[in-house]
């Protein structure tokens, strides 16, 4: 047991003897006295030494390892008692100890401490006082607070009974939070370490924990956090706030602990987390640290291509992920033609990707969800970022409003890429792009039970290229939450919000033909969500949420007083989509637990709405339009919806090994229509109406996880297998935008994904990093001739980003504190495009002739980017912090290929290859923080 | 969208993206569809169709026509057709037809193997004129529009088929010429005419002609009025040559059925509008041809009845002042009068005399001679020296 600081020992040693003595009574039962010493301690540290005793005893010792100097213990005892164990060693060292009646003893230099206290300092009457207190419910002790700081101190919850402590469980709770900033710390393990029981922090840094009365210790680990722990006598339920240092300040070694459990004792199987730290050392193109584009890197994440953050995982389509920034959906996370993330990293905290099993509260996509967590202001003092990079510059503030209360962060991002639009020809030079987001979280400590969070969230893009036509989307988004906890067992989280994603295009330069082209999705929430930790072994979690959809897909109006322009617009639509869910996590022994939770969605595509009516079972097209129907406002048109089963299944065989296995089935009513391989900012949503059904998805996946090393290397290998029902693919030819009857330009396909998805990650020491490779395939098929034309014949055929091989190695190695150098590395098969299959001559010129989907494939990629990150000095004391990161995109130059294709030129077919990146793309950031 | 971000990404060619030729090496299928190409005319003039194959990329033939096939065109209502002629091969016409504006027709095709082939049945269209052809010169370079409206709005969906023609001058003109001897080596420098010693005006003055090949189609479905206002047909860039003395342009204007637009938009796409990172993907495009004796045989191509309507347009160089154009004929050389410089210094395979550069002092021999490259000197190089009928 190492103090970090003997100093802060003296601080607190009178509270630290105080809770000794309280835990003197309950721990005496332990007899430590008898304890006879037999050992051989051959020319080892006095810590090692130390350290031994402890394994073989039940002392423990208190020191501060500047005291030791190098001198070592050279004894061999048979049979010692303790004392005479550490006089022997000790000799000749200056060091003395002294032994307290929990015997612990504490190991100073040349001054012993004294472990006895003054007679007087307790009372009866505070005694008393302590003892009526035990009786007291838990709510009531739950007011008394406090927090956590020091690893070496025994904090004590609950009251202390007069008599003998009984036996039996208890509840624990509190928040975990970074000692320096006050921010909550998400996804943190805290672990029982004498149990192995473990509970999970949420993304409030909450956490409750059930555990059995008595002294424990517990240990806690997350990302960006040194492991530690914390030892405890419980008494009693009780609140405990756990302050935790962050990682980055850690220029001590760091002490490698016994456990990291999280792969093998936690119950989430297809879940890839990565803070914002990992994701900043990672080079990317001009520099711009981009949240998606570090998804990206892990198995089972692919994307169509570097023009593109449209997500690829497990063989979905890039409009099945359901993208949430604080709870807020984000329905298009790209900047400039999709080359950057929406994403200010200065305010993300965290991304968590869920692959496979998709916790119960959340549905409505059938792929993926990724949560971005921004950060909680800090809540200390004002502070500050502020960074110059290539493409864009970005700054954001964050402090306390109220102190310890209330703090704010505010993020702001934006381009001068024009520069970069400079570069072109004459013809171009009026062209402008530009983009911008703002962020605000608001977080709010009501008291110790109730907590509020704001999340506002702004972005717009914009370009025009030389002033003919003008371009423009956005992102908007409002969420308001409420956490209460009602104890240490309950707690509940109310939000709400609004989101909304509008584009429009619009074009002045011919009065005639000036028009604007609007497209709006918007969509209005309410979510309810409780937690219930039973037992140790038992957490039931259950709610309910509400989206109210209305969409604008698409109004086209006059744009200027002498335009022909006919206002078009195509109806609004409206729906209500709800779900009620229940969630069990039941450990039955503390290797296997199952966790189950059935989600029942249900949707209503409302009116008012003119329905198209087709004559059944032949192909939607406008000849077979047999009228339509008005419904009125409100009206029920059509139901859809269905139960949602998610369950899952961990079994951990040994200390180090562990098989997890899960099944769920997720429904999808909103679609993105799009027949762009890549996501345009002018692909429009559809909800599900009569004519176009909810996509329907479900999930087997398996998965093994080993760790090696004392756990510093992870591995793990997932299988999956998907099924895709009513996946929505255009007939050739289809016009998606401003059509009144959009069912007659798409189809539904059958779908089936699988893959193998294996992971190698190491992410402590000086080299950390992954290793990812993934197998997987995604094929579709449209073998009904009742809705038309088959595709490809009815047979299978791949995905646009149906891409099998795919490896990616991401790799940091910290020279030193202040320099490290990070490399990455990808490759993946080419992904599919259609090809002619030959030519003919019309219209003047060689054209190309198409016919079947998908048969090609474009050349396969490969990547390496280096990178250099440079800090400044690491004085805590100082105004500014200063760093640099410089690095190379594209190192070796590669031109790989975004596209290959065929275009008629002055009469002629020519075949080209697209490099959106084709040569070797150096950059240079900086950032300060103050 | 597209089309625009296709401009930018290409404009970014020298940054940082690059675009290079590929060609994979792909296992291609033989096709060998048939395609047929040409309208049912409705108006005054000839219906010409022709027929050809499909052929693989790698191949490279241009066109391989369809001959010996018979072309007819029929009405719904009156079965006795009207059959083509093929004039050059692959090439089937009729000078003009007949027809009833309530009736619908269709081509039927019966191809040398046996096959038959018809179009679906068409109304017949008539197409309203051309407004105009407007032009405005503009930073860089000159902006050729096609403006149009249908009072009764029945159109909608228009065509453009156009061609261009222009007048240019050598950049030099030639009064001198080699002359050699038996053995086809040079021997001396003589005029071309040796009454006047004036230039030649033969070689001076050319003419040429191209057809545009790029899809153009308007439609004015989004409008209140079928008007189709300033429709770009051509852009002529700075420098270019075409301008330099007198540009002329015929534009024929179709007007098409909604499904004909359609089929050439998405050829457009597939084959012009292609190659951006959010283009569509490119996809299967027949048209209304369709197979009777193998209805699984792909057919390709659109045909129905409509018309044209032709405008022409003149942009004389007085009308673009200061239009700069580079002729590449820069450099004009001057050389002794000499059969071993001349041969040297203008070798006849890529050089020609123009005029004489010094005598001696009494005029009577020429000592220096200036020459240039041959396509600064002989337009016919370029063009041809008959001036087209309809040239002023």
């Amino acid at each position: 047991m190492k103090m970090t600081s003997f100093i802060r020992l003296n601080t607190q040693l009178f509270y630290l003897v105080f809770f000794v003595c309280i835990a003197l009574n309950a721990s005496a039962q332990k007899d430590t006295s008898a304890s006879l010493i037999t050992g051989e301690f051959k020319k080892m540290s006095i810590e090692k030494f130390l350290l031994q005793l402890e394994e073989q005893t039940a002392y423990r010792f208190y020191y501060n390892t500047l005291d030791f100097d190098s001198s070592v213990v050279d004894i061999i005892v048979i049979q010692q008692p303790i004392h005479q164990v550490l006089k022997l060693a000790l000799a000749n060292t200056g060091l003395v100890f002294a032994e307290d009646h929990a015997h612990q003893f504490f190991i100073c230099k040349t001054i012993a401490v004294k472990t006895a206290l003054a007679a007087n300092l307790f009372d009866d009457a505070l005694l008393k006082q302590t003892a009526t207190k035990v009786a007291l419910d838990t709510a009531e002790t739950f007011n008394k607070e406090q927090i956590a700081t020091l690893e070496n101190k025994l904090y004590v919850i609950g009251n202390k009974p007069k008599g003998t402590l009984a036996p039996g469980r208890v509840t624990i709770a509190g928040y975990l939070r970074d000692a320096k900033t006050g921010e909550p710390i998400i996804g943190a393990s805290i672990i029982v370490e004498t149990t192995k029981a473990g509970v999970i922090s949420d993304q409030y840094g909450y956490y409750s924990l059930n555990l059995s009365r008595g002294r424990t210790a517990i240990s806690i680990q997350s990302l960006g956090i040194r492991d530690t722990r914390r030892q405890l006598m419980v008494y009693g339920e009780g609140l405990m706030n756990i302050d935790l240092q962050a990682q980055v300040v850690a220029l001590r070694n760091v002490v490698v602990s016994s456990e990291k459990p999280s792969p093998i004792r936690g119950m989430m199987m297809g879940v890839q987390k990565l803070d914002i730290k990992a994701i900043k050392q990672v080079p990317v193109v001009f520099g711009e640290v981009d949240v998606l584009r570090v998804v990206m890197t892990m198995p089972g994440v692919k994307s169509i291509g570097e023009a593109s953050t449209g997500l690829n995982v497990r063989g979905g389509a890039s409009d099945q992920n359901l993208i949430l920034f604080n709870d807020a959906t984000v329905f298009n996370p790209s900047h400039f033609f999709g080359m950057f993330s929406a994403f200010n990293p200065e305010v993300v905290k965290d991304v968590q990707l869920y692959k496979s099993m998709i916790p119960a509260k959340y549905g409505g996509r059938l792929s993926s969800v990724l949560e971005i967590n921004s950060r909680e202001g800090n809540k200390k003092e004002i502070t500050g970022a502020a960074g110059i990079g290539l493409l864009t510059s970005r700054i954001n503030v964050e402090g306390p409003i109220n102190k310890d209360k209330t703090s704010f962060i505010f993020g702001a991002r934006t381009t001068y890429a024009n520069w970069l639009l400079k570069l072109l020809p004459n013809e171009y030079k009026n062209s402008q792009a530009g983009f911008y987001d703002f962020n605000l979280n608001i977080s709010h400590e009501i008291n110790k039970k109730n907590h509020l969070y704001f999340t506002g969230y702004l972005s717009k893009d914009r370009f025009n290229l030389n002033n003919d036509t003008t371009y423009s989307y956005g992102n908007q988004n409002v969420s308001v939450k409420w956490k209460h906890v009602f104890n240490n067992k309950w707690y509940a989280i109310v939000a709400g919000g609004f989101d909304k994603y509008h584009y429009d295009i619009s074009s002045t330069k011919n009065p005639v033909n000036a028009y604007k082209m609007q497209f709006d999705i918007n969509q209005t929430y309410f979510k309810a969500h409780a937690n219930y930790y039973a037992s140790a072994k038992q957490t039931i979690d259950f709610g309910f949420s509400t989206i109210y959809y209305k969409l604008h897909p698409g109004k086209y109006s006059p744009n200027a007083d002498a335009s022909l322009v006919t206002p078009k617009e195509v109806q609004a639509e409206q729906a209500l989509e709800s779900a009620l869910y229940i969630g069990d996590k039941f450990a039955f022994t503390p290797d296997f637990s199952v966790e189950g939770a059935v989600r029942y969605a249900l949707y209503s595509f409302l009116g008012p709405s003119t329905v198209n009516n087709y004559a059944a079972g032949v192909p939607k097209t406008e000849n077979n339009m047999l009228g339509t129907t008005v419904y009125g406002s409100g009206d029920r048109i059509q139901n859809y919806g269905g139960p949602e089963l998610r369950i899952s299944a961990r079994y951990v065989l040994g200390d180090n090994f562990s098989v997890k296995a899960g099944y769920n089935i997720q429904r999808q009513f909103i679609h993105v229509l799009s027949n762009t391989a890549a996501i345009a900012p002018t692909d429009i949503w559809k909800l599900s109406d009569v004519n176009i059904k909810p996509q329907v998805g479900d999930q087997l996946s398996l998965g093994l996880y080993h760790n090696f090393k004392n756990n510093t290397i992870e591995t793990s290998v997932e299988v999956y297998y998907k099924n895709i029902k009513d996946y929505l693919d255009y007939k050739s030819g289809a016009n998606l935008v401003l059509n009144h009857h959009i069912e007659t330009d798409v189809v539904s396909t059958k779908g089936k994904a699988y893959g193998v998805e294996l992971l190698l990650k190491k992410s402590t020491g000086k080299f950390n990093g992954w290793l990812s490779y993934t197998f997987s395939r995604t094929l579709l098929q449209m073998n009904d001739s009742t809705q038309g034309n088959l595709i490809n014949k009815g047979a299978l055929y791949p995905a646009n980003y149906d891409k099998p091989h795919d490896a990616t190695f991401v790799g940091n190695y910290r020279v030193s504190h202040r320099f490290s150098l990070a490399l990455n590395m990808t490759y993946s098969t080419g992904r599919p495009i259609t090809l002619p299959i030959g030519s003919f001559y019309y219209a003047g010129a060689e054209r190309t002739l198409y016919s079947d989907r998908n048969m090609y494939r474009i050349p396969d990629y490969f990547r390496a980017d280096i990178a250099m990150n440079i800090d400044g000095n690491h004085k805590v004391n100082q105004k500014f912090h200063n760093s640099f990161s410089i690095g190379v995109y594209n190192l070796t130059g590669r031109k790989n290929a975004y596209s290959v294709y065929y275009v008629s030129e002055n009469g002629k077919v020519n075949g080209y290859k697209l490099s959106i990146f084709g040569t070797a793309i150096p950059y240079i950031n900086y950032n300060v923080r103050f | 969208m597209k089309k625009l971000t296709y401009y930018f990404f290409l404009a970014l060619v020298p940054t940082m993206s690059c675009k290079e030729k590929y060609l994979p090496a792909l296992n291609l299928p033989a096709t060998s569809f048939l395609v047929v190409e040409g309208y049912i005319n409705s108006g005054s003039g000839a219906t010409n169709i022709t027929l050809s194959r499909t052929i693989k990329l790698t191949d490279t033939t241009t066109i391989l026509y369809e001959t010996k096939a018979t072309v007819r065109v029929e009405g719904k209502n009156n079965t006795s057709a009207i059959q083509l002629t093929e004039g050059t091969p692959g090439r089937y016409t009729i000078a003009q037809l007949t027809l009833n504006p309530n009736d619908q027709y269709r081509l039927r095709i019966k191809t040398s193997n046996g096959k038959e082939y018809v179009s679906d049945f068409s109304a017949v269209r008539s197409t309203p004129t051309i407004d105009s052809i407007s032009w405005v010169r503009e930073n860089a370079g000159v902006q050729i529009y096609a403006n149009t409206h249908d009072p009764l709005a029945k159109t909608r969906y228009y065509q453009y088929v156009y061609d261009e023609t222009w007048e240019f001058h050598s950049k030099y003109s030639q009064s001198l010429k080699l002359t050699y001897g038996p053995n086809g080596q040079i021997k001396a420098v003589g005029y071309k005419d040796s009454s006047t010693f004036n230039y030649d005006s033969t070689v001076f003055k050319c003419w040429k002609t191209a057809n545009i090949t790029a899809i153009a189609i308007a439609t004015s479905e989004q409008l209140s009025l079928d008007v189709i206002s300033l429709k770009k047909i051509q852009f002529i860039e700075n420098g270019s040559w075409k301008l330099s003395q007198l540009y002329s342009m015929s534009v024929k204007q179709r007007a098409l059925s909604k499904d004909a637009y359609r089929f050439l938009e998405q050829l457009k796409k597939n084959t012009e509008q292609i190659g951006s990172i959010f283009d569509a993907q490119p996809s299967e495009n027949n048209g209304n041809i369709k197979c009777v004796s193998n209805p699984n045989e792909i057919a390709i191509g659109f045909v129905e009845v409509t018309e044209e309507k032709e405008k022409r347009l003149w942009i004389s160089k007085s009308s673009l002042p200061n239009w700069v154009w580079n002729t590449g004929c820069d450099i004009e050389i001057k050389v002794p009068n000499h059969p071993d410089s001349l041969m040297v210094f203008m070798p006849p395979s890529s050089y020609q005399l123009t005029n004489v550069a010094e005598t001696n002092p009494s005029g009577t021999v020429i000592t220096y001679v200036f020459g240039a490259a041959s396509t600064c000197v002989d337009c016919r190089l370029l063009g041809v020296n008959k001036k087209p009928a309809f040239w002023p």
